[in-house]
């Protein structure tokens, strides 16, 4: 029972809360499954992590025994290969990205005043893509049939001709999947950062740790679909024979290079931005004092946010990139040490002036600040070209990385752990254990990784399998190897700790630490729908303000304190000021982010074993269910079964004409369109750069047919738009038919780019231009089918009475897809066939 | 759209790093294109019409910049609601420092020829 939760509660109050309870429950045994709440999803993703963590933690140590010797014959070559390979990529896409997630989802509404994430149902979808996807990725170890060209990738090492058999093909789709996961949780987290904070909590009142990770997220939504075009042109490279990153072909291996640093730079701030997130909530509260310089933090994460993504090419400095682009990359790369830097200073300063205790997560924070300032060093050093090229590829960049990594996001995330511990369980983590636990990682990741500097500058390659003790490095692996031992132990302490706490943990008080942040005005452990009543805020530090805040929560003292419409609902407030603007009525437990994520993993595991019509069938069903997990929407009984509310209060979200679908359309858009923008990339840098490129003298794609298609896109943009003015206008007339025409004019779309393909008979396996072509045309293809769809349903629910002048918001949704395709298809039509017709037919 | 214009809008936390992106995309592809299509000959040194062209964009991006910060300071001096005075300071910080990034990735163009 939780301690604001007690028996003397009055029994209107208690009625509240078991209320709250019943419309918030989460369903046991088989039911588990359509559990769509935020606290149960984020531990999902963090225990899930956490397995993940152990098994990439083995693999490193496979990887440490074998070098500890020279001449070590533990693993054979391609095993090692294997090893390797699965420990960078366990260690950053199951690890290191869906932990912080777990964490963001977990604590963002509980920070910021809400009771649950803004689209439920995706962040349950995203866990679902997460877990087969891992499971599908590590099933290749147990397989043996692991991907072996390193967790990069690169071509052409991993393409077809270099690494036959099933290893990269697990990569390429298992990540893919991955990645659905990794696009739900940010699209999802910028929303509902930006659009349900509660009551008056203005933009720049927000919790730090909200802006980190408001940041993370909108790097995710823009630097993740770079690696998913990469791998899925490689795939179809390794399945189809389609050239993108063979010369022969007219494609490019570099091209593979720049998709993958164009994510592969940002993930390692994606990963940094929620660890520093943690550091600059929990700071403060064991200073004992607000953090100094809150605009600077701000001022700090934005620059962060931008700059990383000018850094790509510092990981293809060897590539034979012109001095001058080198020089642009280095110097951007030098750069981002400066919001670094007033981030650690702001955080010194902060200890500097506060009253700092040295409690356990304190501890973790110290280790942080030592290894990750040791390890932004180097990576100024790395930023420098010829010192770059000295030690490329060598055991140095393999410790910077760690450095980076282990210390910018490991040592973070354990504070945090600690530190929230007690909201999960409600009980105290044992100090004792838990200094010799930090105690044996902090000393072990140092005996690790420091040494391995050195055996780096002595020139050891970071994937050599094994080593002649004639190269002097014997001492230096030995010691690394027992530092990596001696980190596995704190590990294993580490876990027994945590375990441990849940029995025998003391009873944690209401707020352990005297922190200031909002999460600890609620119940521990966290009830499903986090706050009974939600309260208005004006300050950063609402418990530091005012410490009796949990118990007039509990006390439903504040807003939304009423249940007998039996919606979960939220408050949806200005992404700006604060200002309440809707209730935000959330969906309850469902079955179809299951369903849906469990034929995605059909469609996986076909295309792996070549099944490609079995493959083509589980598509169409995972189709149909995410459209029957739509049409659960709005003013559909099953979402909303009463649409009053309470007098004084804002309408229903799905009442009005801007709700956060409208932002999780425009947002996902942002994640489309850097895809897109990635694909017109590839189209020009291997028009510019690829010495075998062919542009044929004439464009294969009939003029009259494109320009027919662009112009049923652009009708159907345009009525659609007279349609949602109308529905401004409060006016629904027409609505229906409206929506069934503008359907038939992206039908009509469809069918023309369809003719376009057919008739243009392209060679997608003989080059690289055709293969391009061919990817871009069905891009717009399968937007033009989307937006035809979509209209086709609108249309039917205007006829159930779903969607109207009184529920307004879906055709405004619906609309920002076909402004999308609009601009999409017109930029399309200039890059493909106006570029190429005018610039003449030369490569 | 007119709020959106204001100094004091949160939009301008970006819109600085947005124009920094927007002109190191400009210059880096512009940079790979020429030197694709059209490379000077290395014997002219950093005197090219490469050069230059990517010198007068960083130029006019930084002057902007600093103009953009400036505006944000004088903004924020004027603003009357706390907030408004919170964003436009800190956005002339972006601003100013995204002015200095432009000027230091884009100075070496002073010493380093284009295509080598």
């Amino acid at each position: 029972m939780s301690d604001t939760k007690d028996a003397t509660l009055p029994p209107g109050i208690r009625r509240l809360h078991e209320g709250m309870a019943r419309v918030w429950a989460n369903p046991s045994g088989l039911g588990a499954l359509t559990v769509v709440n935020h606290t149960s999803v984020g531990l999902r993703f963090m225990v899930t992590g956490a397995v993940f963590f152990l098994i990439g933690g083995l693999l490193a140590m496979l990887i440490r025994t074998q070098l500890a010797f020279p001449g070590n014959a533990f693993m054979s070559h391609e095993t090692y290969n294997q090893v390797f390979s699965m420990h960078g990529t366990v260690m950053m896409f199951l690890f290191a990205i869906p932990i912080l997630e777990g964490v963001a989802i977990y604590m963002i509404p509980k920070m910021i005043g809400a009771r649950d994430l803004v689209c439920p149902r995706l962040s349950a979808f995203g866990y679902f893509c997460y877990l087969f996807g891992g499971i599908i990725l590590t099933s290749s170890l147990v397989l043996e049939m692991a991907p072996s060209s390193g967790w990069f990738m690169y071509t052409p090492l991993s393409s077809g001709e270099y690494s036959p058999g099933l290893g990269s093909d697990f990569w390429l789709l298992g990540i893919t999947f991955v990645e659905i996961s990794a696009l739900s949780a940010g699209v999802e987290l910028v929303v509902s950062i930006l659009r349900t904070r509660t009551e008056g909590m203005a933009l720049h009142k927000m919790p730090l740790f909200a802006w980190y990770i408001l940041a993370m997220a909108l790097m995710i939504v823009v630097g993740f679909p770079p690696l998913i075009l990469g791998s899925v042109l490689l795939e179809l490279e390794r399945a189809a024979g389609m050239p993108f990153f063979d010369v022969a072909g007219g494609g490019d291996p570099v091209l593979w290079a720049h998709l993958f640093w164009l994510f592969g730079h940002p993930e390692v701030y994606i990963i940094f931005l929620p660890g520093a997130g943690i550091v600059s909530t929990l700071l403060p509260v064991f200073a004992r004092r607000p953090i100094v310089g809150y605009g600077w933090v701000v001022a700090a994460i934005v620059i962060m946010g931008f700059i990383s993504f000018g850094l790509w090419v510092h990981h293809m400095f060897t590539l034979g990139i012109p001095q001058l682009a080198l020089a642009f990359f280095s110097a951007a790369s030098m750069l981002v040490a400066i919001p670094t830097g007033i981030q650690i200073f702001v955080w010194l300063a902060t200890l500097w002036l506060g009253r700092p205790v040295m409690s356990l997560p304190m501890l973790w924070i110290v280790g942080f600040l030592v290894i990750f300032v040791l390890g932004g060093l180097t990576g100024v050093m790395l930023a420098l070209v010829p010192f770059n090229w000295q030690v490329h590829d060598t055991h140095f960049v393999v410790a910077h990385m760690h450095y980076v990594l282990v210390g910018g996001m490991l040592f973070p995330l354990l504070a945090g752990l600690y530190y929230w511990l007690p909201l999960v369980s409600g009980r105290m983590p044992s100090e004792r254990l838990g200094k010799w636990s930090f105690w044996l990682i902090f000393l072990g990741f140092n005996v690790t990784f420091l040494v391995m500097h050195w055996t780096g500058l002595l020139g050891m390659r970071r994937r050599v399998f094994t080593y002649d003790s004639a190269m002097g490095w014997d001492i230096y692996n030995l010691i690394s190897s027992v530092g990596g031992f001696m980190m596995s132990a704190g590990v294993a302490l580490l876990i027994l700790d945590i375990t441990l706490h849940f029995r025998f943990g003391r009873k944690a008080p209401q707020n352990p630490w005297n922190a200031g942040t909002l999460e600890w005005a609620m119940p521990k452990p966290p009830t499903p729908y986090n706050f009974v009543s939600l309260p208005r805020l004006e300050t950063r530090h609402p418990l530091w303000d005012d410490p009796e805040l949990p118990r007039t929560i509990a006390a439903g003292k504040h807003g939304l304190n009423t249940i007998e419409h039996g919606r979960r609902e939220t408050w949806g407030s200005d992404a700006l000021t604060g200002k309440l603007r809707e209730v935000v009525h959330l969906p309850t437990n469902s079955w179809w982010p299951f369903f849906a994520a469990l034929a995605l993993a059909v469609v996986c595991i076909c295309l792996l074993v070549k099944l490609y019509p079995l493959a083509g069938v589980a598509t169409l069903v995972a189709v149909v269910f995410l459209l029957r997990w739509s049409w659960e929407n709005g003013a559909h009984p099953k979402a909303a079964p009463d649409a009053t509310v309470a007098p004084g209060q804002p309408p229903l979200h799905s009442r009005t004409m801007n709700g956060p679908g409208v932002w999780t359309m425009s947002v996902s858009h942002l994640a489309n369109g850097s895809l897109y923008l990635s694909l017109l990339f590839g189209w020009f840098y291997l028009w510019t750069v690829a010495p075998e490129w062919q542009m044929p003298e004439t464009s294969p794609l009939s003029l009259p047919l494109l320009a027919g298609a662009g112009l049923a896109l652009t009708l159907g943009t345009a009525w659609l738009a007279k349609l949602v003015r109308r529905l401004r206008g409060h006016s629904d007339s027409g609505l229906g038919g409206g929506m069934y025409l503008v359907a038939g004019l992206g039908a009509l779309q469809s069918a023309l780019l369809g003719l376009v393909i057919w008739r243009a008979e392209l060679a997608p396996s003989e080059t690289a231009h055709d293969a391009t072509l061919l990817v871009a045309l069905a891009y717009v293809l399968i937007h033009a089918l989307l937006g035809a769809l979509l209209c086709l349903l609108q249309g039917l629910r205007v006829g159930y009475g779903f969607v109207g002048a009184e529920a307004p918001l879906e055709p405004v949704v619906v609309l920002r897809l076909w402004y999308y395709n609009l601009i999409v298809y017109w930029s399309l039509f200039v890059a493909v066939w106006v570029m190429p017709t005018l610039l003449g037919g030369a490569s | 759209m007119k709020r959106l214009l204001r100094m004091t809008h949160p939009i301008h936390l970006v819109v600085g790093p947005t124009l920094w992106g927007l002109w190191f995309v400009a210059i880096y592809a512009g940079l790979s294109v020429a030197c694709s299509v059209s490379p000077p000959a290395p014997e002219q040194g950093t005197l090219t019409g490469i050069n230059v062209a990517v010198g007068l964009a960083t130029l006019a991006t930084t002057v902007l910049l600093l103009g953009l910060s400036w505006a944000g300071v004088t903004a924020a001096r004027r603003a009357e609601l706390r907030r408004d005075c919170y964003f436009a300071f800190t956005s002339a910080g972006i601003h100013l420092f995204s002015a200095g990034a432009t000027l230091f990735i884009g100075y070496p163009v002073v010493f380093l020829p284009p295509c080598i």
